[in-house]
């Protein structure tokens, strides 16, 4: 995240309506997004949904057919890849198979003319830098996937690129390593200060990693905001669903003025919302109203809502060991809703059938209209 | 139970059902080529009386190969043939590898080895004889040339020289470099390639640093496929050489069958096996090496 006080954030690179083609099917639908300097920024989104080739623009391996692309405030239309202030981590890490650890790190060095001495000085601090201290030595093919991710970022951040672009590197690794892998970008960035952008697929990657995010689909960003945002206030049904799980509600809007909508919302009853509760613009669609698992309670012997509270009874009840997810029908809904619940020591993970009570907040509520 | 004999147990085991499958094989290799190289190292080793060969051991055979001044050229012009031969080859293949392997859409990759293969429908002794046909001295070159007026006689040093060796074998091995060549390229990681331009290094260079050296072990390959028979080669000297420039497999058919010599001939194939076994070592070397770093 950045540091509070810091100073107003300058555009890295930015997309001008951009479109791209591969013969008759349109990738690209005219992405217009701002990239900060040293902001950690992720593209998420489905496969095919263009994420990886609005990453591949950056770097210069895929044309446009229309629009700009600036980087630092240039635009790149006729630079070529190997002339771009960019460095990629591939998905595949692209290590070259036939030179040692050292010569992958050192390679788009050559050009620098460094003496032998500086060169592998330079090479012995990217190592580190990435906690491959003293395996300069080793051939390509002796690493492992988190290794060989390792020697793509070092040979990438050797080269002082203004932005690191990495193509879903985390994808290849087990669920372990890749999480110990998040904190270690997170941290890598905050100590290099460049810009990352990150391409994937896993939502909570993307919530964990970045500044801000952008949601894609077939080709067009959905919405780009800070992960918070995203997750309280989605724009659209489909990006709530993408992102974690949400609950929908049928509702009907009654009025609408000064920033206050009225909606009766299905078991929830006649509600007032905020504006920004509803972020997204108005589709024609059926309304809806969403909310989050955790944002209900089973409210527990002796405990008084803070807010509202309305009766239900469990339908379904799946236990995680450290959550219980409960699916429960609100009074006066026909179908059931998803709520999940810490477990807390000393508190009985409850039967289904059991009638009980629930808390809620119309302030949790989103609305989708 | 009754005590299980060693044999029974070979009988059922997976081990012996594969010395079954290979049996037809290798019963066919140990008669037409370890039983007749046998034969040559013996013949090699003995004396020749004229049309009989005395069975009495000794190593006048080697000591001639090897001192000969005629059997020495012979031996050299084989090699540098060979040597010419490989390094035309080659370097013509490497071009059309890359471009079948990077240049041409993947659907049509397989079309293109179909075309590259087309030559191999005619038999090898009419190529090498078409070739003769076209550089000889009334052939299809000459008189095409003198017909428009270009030159007034027959040029003669397109024919029955080294030069024309070399273009015949060159043609007729092109296939053999291009196929490993281009199986080596085909294994690259396009993403490699990105990789070198993502780090600053033009095409040229990404070629010069990355396709290149993962491309040698295929290079290494069709070295050894052309080198290896062309050094052996007989039908080539023969028809474009008019049987005047021998090479070593002409050399040895002459001792054998016309001079009648069989001790001598078979010490100069054994002297040849064991140079071209040298040669092939280096290579297999040197192939082990590149092949090291990209398992």
């Amino acid at each position: 995240m950045a540091a509070p006080g810091a100073r107003p954030a300058q555009t890295m690179i930015e997309f001008r309506d951009v479109h791209k083609y591969y013969g008759d099917y349109h990738a690209l639908r005219g992405i217009t997004a701002t990239i900060r300097a040293g902001e950690f920024f992720s593209l998420l989104g489905p496969s095919g949904c263009g994420k990886t080739t609005l990453l591949r623009t950056i770097a210069g391996f895929e044309g446009i057919s229309s629009g700009v692309v600036l980087i630092d405030g240039k635009d790149v239309a006729a630079v070529p890849a190997n002339k771009r202030p960019t460095n990629m981590v591939f998905q595949s890490y692209a290590i070259f198979p036939h030179l040692t650890v050292e010569q992958n790190v050192g390679f788009g060095l050559r050009r620098e003319g460094l003496s032998k001495e500086a060169l592998a000085a330079r090479v012995a601090e990217a190592l580190e830098m990435v906690g491959l201290k003293g395996y300069g030595a080793r051939a390509a093919h002796a690493l492992s996937g988190g290794q060989r991710q390792r020697v793509a970022l070092a040979r990438a951040l050797i080269l002082k690129p203004k932005v690191l672009l990495l193509d879903e590197p985390l994808s290849a690794l087990d669920k372990k390593m890749r999480e110990q892998m998040q904190v270690e970008l997170i941290r890598l960035q905050r100590q290099v200060g460049i810009t990352f952008i990150l391409v994937t697929h896993d939502q909570e990657e993307a919530l964990v990693m970045s500044d801000r995010i952008a949601v894609m689909f077939e080709g067009e960003i959905a919405q780009l905001a800070d992960p918070e945002t995203l997750y309280r206030r989605p724009n659209s049904k489909k990006v709530a669903d993408f992102i974690g799980t949400m609950n929908f509600l049928p509702a009907s809007i009654l009025s609408e003025s000064d920033g206050q909508i009225e909606v009766e919302a299905k078991g929830f009853g006649r509600v007032t919302l905020a504006a920004d509760q509803a972020p997204g613009a108005a589709t024609g669609g059926e309304a809806m109203v969403g909310f989050r698992p955790e944002t209900l309670t089973i409210l527990f012997d002796g405990q008084q809502a803070t807010d509202r509270e309305t009766m239900a009874t469990i339908e379904e009840v799946v236990y995680y060991g450290d959550m219980t997810y409960y699916d429960v029908k609100l009074d006066g809904m026909d179908s059931a809703t998803r709520i999940s619940m810490r477990n807390v020591f000393g508190r009985p993970v409850l039967d289904i059938g059991t009638r009980t009570r629930i808390a809620w907040s119309p302030g949790a509520l989103v609305l989708f209209r | 139970m009754a005590q299980e004999t060693r044999w029974g147990r070979f009988r059922r085991s997976e081990a012996a059902s594969g010395y079954l499958l290979v049996s037809p094989t290798a019963a066919y290799a140990i008669l037409l080529l370890a039983a007749p190289l046998a034969m040559i190292i013996l013949y090699s080793v003995f004396r020749d009386g004229y049309l009989t060969v005395i069975p009495a051991f000794t190593f006048d055979n080697y000591v001639e190969t090897w001192s000969s001044p005629i059997y020495r050229s012979v031996m050299i012009r084989s090699l540098s043939v060979s040597m010419a031969v490989t390094l035309v080859t080659v370097l013509l293949a490497y071009p059309v590898a890359y471009f079948v392997s990077f240049h041409v859409d993947p659907s049509r990759k397989s079309l293109w080895l179909f075309l590259i293969t087309i030559p191999f429908w005619t038999s090898y002794l009419i190529r090498v004889f078409l070739w003769k046909v076209i550089l000889g001295y009334n052939g299809v070159v000459n008189s095409a040339l003198m017909s428009i007026g270009v030159i007034d006689e027959p040029l003669t040093w397109i024919n029955y020289n080294i030069q024309a060796f070399v273009v015949t074998l060159a043609h007729a091995y092109a296939p053999f470099a291009i196929l490993p060549i281009f199986v080596a390229m085909e294994k690259i990681d396009r993403s490699l390639l990105e990789a070198g331009q993502d780090l600053g290094e033009s095409r040229l260079m990404t070629f010069w640093r990355v396709t290149l050296p993962l491309s040698m072990a295929g290079v290494v390959a069709a070295v050894l496929i052309v080198f290896i028979p062309v050094i052996g080669d007989y039908v080539t000297p023969n028809l474009i050489g008019g049987g005047k420039i021998p090479m070593i497999a002409n050399m040895i058919e002459n001792l054998m069958l016309v001079r009648d010599n069989k001790p001598l001939g078979s010490a100069i194939a054994v002297s040849a096996m064991l140079i071209v076994t040298v040669v092939s070592l280096i290579f297999v070397f040197l192939n082990r090496r590149f092949l090291g770093g990209t398992k």
